[in-house]
């Protein structure tokens, strides 16, 4: 095949950007973007969180007016007003977050979006492309794989030709991934023309026809043929501009203390925060001086594992025992509500970890409200004390104790909750994706602190980033669908392959020393 | 292109300061009040220099003002707890009337012949406070344990208290002496809230300053103890409260049962301080008038007095319409519905900036 | 023993139209997620209006039509608040029912103890003979047969027809109606208009059948037991129809105490036993977390909608 098959003829392009350029305030979200997708190709859009993805996909879907540049679909130049008037060209977007009813049918979400369509269209379309679901089912009992099929029906049901698929496998486990994979294969053949946004090689490896690569609001690659693409590496590089790799020191493990195990659950089972069950038979423990990682893709029972060993209820079955609670006498999970010494920085640092309408001084007495101790005032000069803690030694950025959370940007409040949680002097610290979201310099001093930590008490970490997890633990627990896989010590040589196989939930093959509970290496 | 297609609304970097809001809902009742004056043929200026001139005409009005405002601060200050909370208590006017049901019970009833004032009026009122807290017991522990909204509980046990105190003072509460008159018999003088100063203050009682400390009290309760803090991190974030662990339906059943004192604290004023026995126009809305009240003044404790005053001033102004102009003092009920919409109108566009004419592209 | 029945189920029925058109409207439109405490305000401004326009006319039906209108302007004053300035629906719903009390007490001085015309029983050929049925249901007035016939209608719509399905989607998911090409603003300010002449209507009845006239605050709260019904009722129309004849029922345990001349339970007892029974079907219908997940609330009831970006 030539070099340059952009000059190859394929037809005119079903949907051309020339120059897209969009604006939020101070930030250039989109600039100077060109895009073209054909009929019967798939058009992968690779980039990182925060590269321009979403608002280029959200100005083609017409919820976002572009600040220049064209649009054309079909050769005409389009100017979209509203979501209704993208869908009258024919451009049909599947979200992240499924713009779905749950408390309605499958054949009502499907009705609201393509009048008139009957049950029996609606199964007979299922039939065709692989998407059967029954139409009377609601959406609430649906699982995340079988609500995408909903989304998908109701575009076809449009007769949408431009279909735009925003990260669609990330909620997906590895067998509804193929299934997937095999749809937007029948849709392409058909002739349809899809833009496939993710960040996963992978997949782009798999599907794409063309590949264009986003980084902060720009082009940097465009309409690469597959076979133009160079190798994994230098599209990792591409996508990110730079090789990331953490800037974070990990001492050795420090063995002179013994071997003191702070927390340990057993045979844990237990609810998400709508009743369903989540995990299963957890058996994990923390000891003293080390950093434990749960990794996981989302979606796989962690969120309600850290909110059940967090003491947030949800537990049914299985008992957690916590030193310095009780003696360290296991107790049932259903009764476990936290202990003194037990500090959690949760996934949510907005809804959860923080009041934005308050101070950063009020802020920082949030937790231990429940406990008796202290008297009936509000100790303000504490929490002043903690923030200026915050301020020295995280260099969290603040005007003053007084100023309110919600006026921080993630990066400082994850700080501010995290010099709150150590202020308690915590044996365990219980952290939950504490850097997603972060910049690079605030994630290094999260990091940082997290491996302080670990000198004087016990960490675990929940996280569904694998180079976080490998850098700062010293065990890797690995969970899938509610289940720990293996626990896979982190100077391991094949813990990267083994992790990795693991978190897409293949088994990995048996390895000499047995692998499971390891006990990580010391110096 | 129709002229609404041109209209632009789009938020504020920075709202507007809350007096907009208040001007702008003042603004516009005074405009609503003067097109009903105009459809009822009265030159609106000249009623609303009547009210005026009703309100701050004389000391005897002036006096009234603070009578009005009273039980006003003292409903606003309940409604205003419990909105702290994100719970709406509009029983207040039930529990303002379960409040004079309780203070004059016990002034009737359990007061010994021959105690003394303070202790007797103290007792009263202590009654009073729990009638209040009693009448909000059974919305407050439905809400916290089984998630019943309590927005419907309250409003309708206002309806049962109306007919519970009527039933009283037309039934078994009757003065047998009365000559038929429905009301319970005066309430022995000990019991009765002092007069501060009947010379120049006329019916103003010891309920004024009572209800003065309690909006401060309030606010160093809300603002600097650890029960008010976490009763402020639940109203402000769900989320954050079952991360901190927080008491939830603990604090909803105390704070509502406190709000419901409040409101009782109220209904024993008017009855001990000015009544001074169970009769006829101890349901006269000032429960609803307390939600206007709280959400003038932001839920502010220590806005409240203020807005109260300004409500009291509102009510005396109407009643002397009513003398003077022949015109009904439910006026007043209409402006203060205004008020309260202007100055939701007010919020928003302290929040909202409105222009006509194309989006600029950038 | 069947007379008495039948008296009692009549006066049941009557008693309950009044609850059962307002709080069809206010199904409505807390279906497409606008909750409308102002159902006692627009009720007592329907009422009046009703009865200002028979008086006037000499004609009930035009009163019934000026109580609509009445009833949808003051919703539309709420729509305009909860839907295009995204208010606080609670709070703008207390200050329609001050303006509706307030504004009907001091407009309605000169109307009270006056009377006027009003629906007399219809007499149905056929309907009317059923025996018990027949008698209880089909010897009302003509708003009666007028709700008969909303219920069922309001049923179909809203759970048969495309139009419906936007509706109950505003209220379940704004955003995702949105995304469907759904205009949820519109929908909501329609529907909550609708449900304002539906609470006129509802007022309109009690001034021009059921207590003929018009007397300062005769709703007596029966706005409030109306929006108590839709959670009673899950949100559905017939079993709003339900909920109104069962307070309806309350009521006529009264009246039949009463015309009894039975003492067994005081009056004043009685008088209170709507509210309370209210409350308590209130308490079981939402303290059971069984029963509140099956009645399936609008999830986005009261929650303003605004598209990001």
């Amino acid at each position: 095949m030539a070099a340059n098959t952009n000059t190859i003829a394929r037809g005119e392009p079903l949907l051309s950007c020339r120059g897209v350029c969009k604006r939020f305030g101070a930030v250039a979200a989109n600039r100077d973007v060109d895009l073209d997708v054909w009929p019967g190709r798939v058009h992968a859009l690779l980039g990182e969180n925060g590269a321009g993805k979403s608002t280029l996909m959200s100005i083609l879907a017409g919820r976002y007016r572009p600040d220049g540049g064209v649009i054309r679909v079909r050769g005409a130049p389009v100017a979209f007003a509203s979501p209704a008037q993208a869908r009258t060209a024919g451009i049909g977007m599947v979200h992240q977050r499924f713009m779905l009813i749950e408390s309605m049918s499958v054949a009502e979400n499907v009705r609201l979006a393509a009048p008139g369509a009957r049950d029996a269209d609606i199964a007979a379309l299922g039939e065709r492309y692989g998407l059967s679901v029954d139409p009377a089912r609601l959406v609430a009992d649906l699982s995340m794989g079988e609500r995408q099929r909903v989304e998908i029906v109701k575009l076809l049901m449009r007769g949408a030709d431009i279909l735009i698929f925003d990260e669609p496998t990330s909620i997906l486990a590895p067998a509804e991934v193929e299934a997937l994979f095999s749809v937007l294969r029948r849709l392409k053949a058909e002739g349809r023309a899809i833009v496939l946004i993710t960040h996963k090689l992978d997949e782009v490896l798999a599907l794409a026809d063309d590949i264009s690569i986003l980084r902060r609001g720009r082009v940097v690659a465009g309409c690469l043929t597959l076979d133009q693409a160079p190798g994994r590496r230098e599209l990792a590089r591409l996508m990110v501009g730079r090789e990331v790799l953490l800037s974070v020191e990990k001492p050795p493990r420090d063995c002179g203390a013994e071997d003191e195990t702070v927390l340990a659950a057993q045979g844990l089972s237990g609810l998400d925060a709508s009743g369903r069950p989540a995990f299963a038979d957890v058996d994990l423990a923390v000891r003293r001086g080390e950093i434990v990682a749960v990794i996981g893709v989302a979606g796989n029972g962690q969120d309600a594992l850290a909110r059940c060993l967090a003491g947030l209820g949800g537990g049914t079955a299985g008992s957690v025992a916590f030193a310095g609670h009780e003696g360290g006498r296991a107790m049932p999970a259903a009764r476990w509500r936290g202990a003194r010494g037990l500090s959690y920085v949760p996934e949510d640092r907005h809804g959860a970890g923080s009041v934005a309408a308050m101070s950063l001084a009020e802020n920082a007495l949030l937790t231990g409200q429940a406990d008796e101790r202290g008297g009936p005032l509000l100790d303000l000069a504490r929490g002043a004390a903690i923030v200026e803690r915050a301020v020295r030694d995280y260099r969290l950025k603040a005007e003053s104790p007084q100023a309110p959370a919600g006026s921080l940007s993630g990066g400082n409040l994850q700080k501010l909750i995290l010099a709150r949680e150590l202020a308690a002097e915590p044996a365990l610290l219980l952290a939950e994706q504490p850097t997603q979201g972060l910049d690079l310099a605030a994630a290094e001093d999260v990091w940082q602190a997290l491996l302080d930590l670990r000198s004087r008490a016990a960490v675990l970490l929940f996280t569904g980033d694998l180079k976080e997890a490998l850098s700062l633990a010293d065990r890797l627990a690995v969970i899938f669908r509610g289940r720990i896989l293996d626990v896979i010590a982190a100077d391991d040589p094949t813990a990267i392959e083994r992790v990795g196989l693991l978190m897409a939930g293949v088994a990995a093959p048996a390895t000499a020393d047995g692998g499971r509970n390891g006990t990580g290496a010391c110096a | 292109m129709s002229p609404w297609s041109r209209l632009r609304i789009e938020p504020r970097d920075r709202a507007l300061p809350p007096l907009f809001s208040l001007g702008l809902g003042v603004g516009l009742a005074l405009l609503l009040g003067a097109a009903i004056f105009a459809g009822l043929g009265v030159n609106p200026l000249s009623a609303y220099a009547a009210m005026a001139a009703g309100a701050f005409g004389s000391g005897h009005a002036l006096s009234e003002i603070l009578v009005k405002a009273t039980p006003l601060l003292l409903t606003g200050l309940a409604v205003a707890l419990a909105a702290r909370m994100l719970l709406w208590n509009v029983g207040c006017e039930g529990q303002l009337v379960m409040g004079g049901v309780f203070a004059a019970g016990c002034a009737l009833f359990l007061l010994p012949p021959g105690a003394p004032p303070l202790p007797a009026a103290s007792a009263a009122l202590l009654c009073g406070a729990l009638g209040g807290a009693a009448w909000a017991l059974v919305p407050a522990l439905l809400r916290a344990w089984g998630q019943v909204s309590e927005i419907l509980t309250t409003l309708l046990l206002n309806y049962v208290a109306v007919i519970l105190v009527e039933h009283l003072y037309y039934g078994p509460w009757r003065d047998p002496a009365g000559f038929g008159f429905p009301g319970t018999a005066e309430l022995p003088a000990a019991a009765h809230l002092a007069r501060l100063w009947p010379e120049a203050l006329g019916r103003v009682h010891a309920g004024l300053p009572l209800a003065l400390l309690l909006a401060p009290l309030l606010a160093f309760l809300l603002a600097r103890t650890r029960w008010g803090f976490s009763v402020r991190v639940i109203g402000l974030s769900p989320g954050a409260a079952r991360y901190a662990r927080l008491n939830v339906p603990a604090r909803t059943l105390a704070v509502l049962c406190c709000s419901g004192a409040l409101a009782g604290l109220a209904g024993a004023g008017e009855v001990l301080g000015i009544h001074h026995r169970l009769q006829e126009g101890l349901a006269v809305g000032l429960g609803y008038d307390g939600i206007i009240v709280a959400w003038l003044a932001r839920g502010n404790p220590l806005a409240a007095p203020l807005t109260a005053l300004a409500l009291g001033a509102l009510f005396v102004g109407a009643d002397q319409l009513q003398t003077n102009l022949g015109l009904p003092a439910s006026i007043g009920q209409t402006l203060e519905a205004a008020l309260l919409l202007g100055y939701l109108a007010g919020e928003f566009l302290a929040r909202h900036r409105v222009a006509f004419g194309r989006a600029h592209v950038g | 023993m069947w007379a008495d029945l039948v008296f009692l189920g009549q006066i049941a029925v009557k008693s309950s139209v009044a609850v059962a058109l307002a709080a069809l409207g206010e199904l409505v439109a807390e279906r497409s997620g606008v909750l409308n405490l102002g159902v006692e305000g627009m009720m007592l401004m329907g009422a009046l209006a009703g009865f200002a326009a028979a008086l006037t006319t000499g004609d009930p039906w035009l009163g019934l039509g000026a109580a609509a209108l009445v009833g949808a302007a003051l919703a539309g004053l709420h729509a305009f608040f909860a839907v295009a300035l995204r208010a606080n629906q609670v709070l703008a719903g207390l200050a329609l029912t001050i303006l509706g009390a307030g504004l009907s007490s001091f407009l309605g001085r000169s109307l009270a103890g006056q009377s006027g015309p009003r629906f007399r029983p219809l007499h149905l050929p056929w309907l009317s003979d059923i025996p018990v049925a027949g008698e209880i249901f089909f010897t009302q007035s003509a708003p009666a047969y007028l709700l008969y016939g909303l219920a069922p209608l309001l049923w179909y719509w809203l759970f048969r027809t495309g139009s419906g399905l936007r509706v109950r989607a505003c209220g379940q998911g704004a955003a995702s109606a949105d995304a469907a090409g759904v205009n949820v603003a519109r929908t909501r300010a329609l529907c909550t208009v609708l449900g304002g002449a539906l609470a006129g209507l509802g007022g309109a009845y009690l001034s021009l059948s059921y207590t003929p006239g018009w007397a300062t605050g005769m709703t007596g709260g029966q706005g409030w037991i109306a929006v108590a019904m839709v959670v009673f009722a899950a949100w559905r129309p017939l079993g709003a129809v339900a909920g109104a004849m069962l307070f309806g029922l309350f009521q006529a345990l009264q009246f039949w105490f009463q015309a009894t001349g039975q003492e067994l339970v005081p009056a004043w007892l009685l008088r209170m036993l709507p509210y309370l029974l209210t409350i308590a079907v209130l308490a079981v219908v939402q303290g059971s977390p069984s029963l509140r997940r099956r009645a399936g609330a609008p999830a986005d009831l009261g929650r303003p909608f605004a598209r990001e970006g």
